[in-house]
């Protein structure tokens, strides 16, 4: 990190006249070793004042909500209106009224296509072309912030509010499962019961895998946020994004870009009900999440340190 | 980009670097990291009498590892229309993944099976057709799992010695298929005390007609070969690998003209003897229309407990117990369908063979035959069948890329890997 502090310097310092003026550290030179340390404690106090920011928020705890209402609909629903018919609706809303735990696994199914990634992209929207909108932008850069240790605990912001919402879903599903419902072992995919520890753990690997499926959508959204001072625009180009690139995966025609979606993998969680549990698709999941985070990541690291700082 | 003077250009220029290089570096890896793993593969040359030989001696008991099938049978893509995203498109109980899909029949105690063809049926066959499905295999010396992966759900099927279990986690239906092992092992045991005694005795003829001792298993396998080579072109293709492993490639071309199928290929293992994959290329196609093969596999025997099923609760189970005839009862089925006889109605209809080799037809008394072909199906599977096929003189025609399937106005049902041509010929003909 080091290293970004002083080509940020130069960068802001040679990136045009405005960027110039807000630049606090060009021509500043002190003792590697103080320096770094230095940037770590910065580092960590910026990544903490901005996960502050994030979760004070209203809107954040809106989003939360929202998502968190999602399981509850769907147990309230079950619980009044009783048993679905077999074969019908989102896979697993015939085993609730068997097993309570099943409420999170379901509300996942109904909330990965639509509205995790649309709170996901309202926070990844928002992270630079927010601070632009509010004009904090350039007070961001004053301080000894570099434009790309910005732009990564932007990032890491992100992701902790993906682990966030992903959590939400699943936690809020459990225990509202569990107190409606009766709770037991639970029934995998194979058929095989595992006890209610287990079945937690695997619910809480679920999360994880959901939580790594959205980090490649952030990286899309944090590099759209750096192309524009409008967060509403980011935003809504993440969101229409993310089903852009399921319908694509629906359509049989393009199956040769389908490996290359980055919502190939996002229902594969499933894989991780099975017994064995079957971990391929998560380290393809993975691998891909990768591959879209190195992309989008540079895109938005060579946009930011260019990018004339107005507000 | 306001860049006022040529030097800040470049260097507003040199950091999109980065962003640029990103996707190259992931281009050249996505390309370099397979091109390495099909590194050339050169195994000892076989001929192909060798190479079965080397296959057939496989001694591998124990397994565990991931298959990937994959169909281009050129049938319209209906998934986007039958199946919903993470629910089923069925509804009532099916028995288990698999569907009959041809008519009354096969209802010998299965509580499940249905009079007629459902459209969820259909919808397994089509599936089973079209797209990619991807299962794991385990076997160890006496038990056998194939786990066949979907979208959220699974089917299983579970082979120990105390019978087999079918679980659909869709349906949550499991079957118990269970055989009375007593009356099997008598069968065994009445079967093999026959056989030797036949043996015997069919040797003494055979040496006495040669003049000769018993060929030899590798004299077997040269006349089954030469044999095999009157209607198929047998031949050691290039070596490759499947799952990270070295493979020779058995290559079967048909040399009948009439029928569809272009190439067999079956991919055997260097070192085991297994065969890892195999693909079926319809003539003048390039790509297979339907491939399965190993993604992964290990040659270590699976956890017991993979093997281990008992039905979760909430489950409906159905119990299926095969009945097990004695020998007189199968020498005695076996007259009755030599002479033609016996009673049709209580079994599955028996099905005409026209032709040999390659292009053979297999002609079946439609159930419920009749005016229309698609009688006694839901509606909904009647009209799924519509769109999969088309009217031609006297029937509809069902074209697949491998198979071709005809229904006869009069209730008839042919199939064969043929054309349409020689189907409607032989409907006509009955040649």
């Amino acid at each position: 990190m080091s290293s970004d502090v002083t080509s940020a310097g130069r960068v802001d310092g040679e990136a045009g006249a405005p960027a110039g003026r807000v630049d606090g550290e060009a021509g500043v030179s002190r003792p590697a070793s103080t320096a770094r340390a230095r940037v770590i404690g910065g580092t960590l106090s910026l990544f903490a004042s901005e996960l502050l920011t994030l979760f004070r928020r209203r809107r954040t705890w809106a989003l939360l909500g929202a998502l968190a209402l999602i399981p509850i609909l769907i147990a309230v629903a079950i619980r009044i209106a009783g048993d679905a018919p077999s074969g019908r609706g989102p896979a697993f809303l015939g085993q609730i009224t068997e097993n309570g735990l099943f409420v999170g696994i379901t509300a996942m199914v109904v909330a990965t296509p639509l509205f995790l990634p649309l709170t996901i992209g309202v926070v990844a929207g928002d992270t630079i072309a927010g601070e632009a909108s509010h004009g904090t932008l350039r007070y961001l850069l004053i301080a000894p912030a570099g434009r790309i240790r910005l732009l990564a605990v932007k990032y890491a912001a992100t992701a902790v509010f993906c682990a966030a919402a992903t959590l939400t879903v699943v936690v809020v599903g459990t225990l509202i499962g569990w107190a409606l419902f009766p709770v037991g072992p639970v029934t995998l995919l194979s058929g095989a019961t595992v006890s209610v520890g287990e079945g937690l753990v695997r619910f809480l690997a679920i999360a994880a895998y959901v939580t790594v499926s959205m980090l490649g959508m952030s990286a899309i959204g944090l590099f759209l946020s750096t192309l524009t001072t409008v967060p509403v625009g980011a935003m809504a180009a993440t969101a229409i994004l993310a089903v852009v690139a399921q319908i694509m995966g629906a359509l049989p025609q393009l199956e040769w870009l389908h490996p290359w979606l980055f919502t190939e993998y996002w229902l594969g969680f499933a894989d991780l009900l099975r017994q064995p549990p079957v971990w391929d698709s998560f380290a393809d999941n993975a691998l891909l999440q990768a591959g879209y985070l190195v992309v989008f990541g540079a895109l938005a690291v060579s946009r930011m340190v260019t990018k004339d700082v107005l507000s | 980009m306001r860049a006022q003077h040529g030097s800040g250009a470049s260097r507003r220029l040199s950091r999109w670097i980065p962003a640029i290089a990103a996707p190259i570096a992931i281009g050249v890896a996505v390309v370099v990291v397979p091109m390495q793993a099909s590194a050339a593969v050169d195994l000892p040359d076989l001929t192909p009498a060798e190479l079965l030989e080397f296959a057939s001696a496989s001694e591998v008991d124990a397994l565990s590892g991931t298959i990937e099938q994959t169909s281009e049978l050129g049938l319209p893509d209906l998934s986007g229309l039958t199946g919903t995203m993470g629910g089923g498109a069925g509804g009532d109980a099916s028995s288990g993944g698999f569907g009959s899909g041809s008519g009354q029949g096969d209802s010998s105690g299965d509580g499940t099976a249905r009079d007629a063809a459902s459209a969820t049926d259909l919808d397994d066959l089509i599936s089973l057709a079209t797209g990619t499905h991807t299962a794991r295999v385990y076997l160890d010396g006496t038990n056998a799992r194939l786990q066949v992966l979907d979208d959220l759900a699974e089917r299983n099927v579970y082979l120990t010695d105390e019978g087999a279990w079918i679980y659909d986690s869709r349906e949550q239906a499991a079957t118990h298929v269970t055989v009375d092992r007593a009356a099997l092992d008598a069968l065994k045991a009445e079967a093999s005390a026959q056989a030797e005694a036949h043996a015997d005795e069919a040797r003494d003829r055979l040496e006495a007609e040669f003049g000769t001792p018993l060929p030899t298993p590798e004299e077997v396998l040269d006349q089954a070969l030469a044999k095999l080579d009157e209607s198929t072109e047998v031949s050691v293709g290039t070596d490759a690998r499947i799952a990270g492993r070295e493979v020779y490639e058995l290559v079967l071309e048909p040399r009948d003209a009439d029928t569809l199928v272009g190439e067999i290929s079956v991919s055997i293992d260097g070192d085991t003897g297994v065969a890892l994959a195999a693909s079926v290329t319809a003539s003048g196609a390039s790509e297979p229309a339907f491939s399965v093969a190993f993604t992964e596999v290990t040659f270590e025997a699976p956890d017991a407990s993979v093997f281990a099923f008992t039905p979760p609760e909430g489950t409906a189970v159905t119990e299926h117990e095969v009945p097990v005839p004695t020998l007189a009862e199968l020498e005695q089925r076996k007259a009755e369908h030599a002479a033609g006889t016996g009673e049709p109605s209580d079994r599955m209809p028996q099905p005409e063979v026209i032709g040999e080799g390659w292009s053979t037809v297999v002609v079946l008394p439609m159930a419920g035959a009749g005016a229309g072909a698609t009688e006694g199906l839901d509606p909904e599977a009647a009209a799924l069948l519509g769109t999969l096929t088309q009217p031609v003189d006297g029937g509809r025609i069902l074209q697949t890329s491998l198979v071709t399937v005809l229904v006869t106005d009069d209730g008839r049902l042919l199939a064969g890997a043929v054309t349409a041509e020689r189907l409607l010929d032989a409907a006509a003909s009955g040649r």
